[in-house]
């Protein structure tokens, strides 16, 4: 897995987790396995950075630094993404929304 | 708006790019299950760049919409196996509880081979 369990991409993985938790529920489950929920964690950062190194690889490839929406489609559809079906993902009915803890940018004094 | 949410919902333009622009124009409408920020980080973490906050909602909408698909798999999986059990013991426990009996079959379709560790409780 990840590896460290401080440092600064603990908080992140837990955030996914939750994520992961919250994606599980919607679905039906009412209860998970802790392995289960890892495994799905771990994917769901692994699909994350593999669509970021792709899309920057894409980014790239035509000659741009900042990244895209088609860099971001083509490393999408690349992996096998049915990037029609997002639409209907994104206005699902019963949808539950995770707010992070804000960032902080400004130490506070 | 109103002649391209049409489009989307009968899905008769098939064309590549029409759909994903149309989608993205909408972005900001759709909060993500998995924050932005978490998503910026990871992205970021592989060499990604962008100002651009709705390429980040789209790369956490379709890895929300990945691992959700594979949760209704293993949904799917667990309700075929409790419809072969005794309809009695249904009855009795409405928990649902993902574990990775449900989840390795579901994954596999996906393409991901999950060796479970057998000393690994």
């Amino acid at each position: 897995m990840s590896g460290d369990i401080t440092g600064p991409s603990a908080s992140r993985r837990k955030a996914l987790k939750v994520a992961v938790a919250a994606l599980c529920s919607e679905n039906g489950f009412t209860s998970s396995e802790d392995s289960a929920l890892e495994t799905l964690t771990e994917l769901l950062q692994s699909f994350l950075s593999e669509v970021g190194r792709s899309a920057r690889a894409y980014c790239e490839l035509s000659g741009r630094t900042e990244a895209m929406v088609s860099d971001v489609a083509m490393a999408l559809v690349n992996m096998g993404f049915n990037i029609e079906s997002i639409a209907g993902h994104a206005k699902r009915p019963n949808k539950s929304v995770f707010i992070p803890p804000a960032q902080m940018t400004q130490p506070v004094i | 708006a109103n002649s391209s949410t049409t489009n989307v919902n009968k899905s008769e333009v098939k064309t590549a790019g029409v759909p994903l622009s149309d989608l993205v124009l909408q972005l900001e409408d759709f909060p993500p299950t998995v924050p932005d920020s978490v998503t910026a980080y990871y992205l970021n973490k592989s060499g990604f760049d962008s100002s651009d906050p709705r390429v980040i909602r789209l790369v956490s909408l379709a890895a929300q919409k990945f691992v959700s698909d594979i949760a209704n798999d293993a949904l799917q999986h667990c309700k075929m196996k409790a419809s072969g059990q005794s309809s009695k013991k249904q009855g009795k426990d409405k928990k649902i509880t993902l574990s990775m009996e449900d989840l390795s079959p579901a994954l596999a379709e996906y393409g991901v081979n999950v060796k479970k560790p057998y000393y690994f409780v």
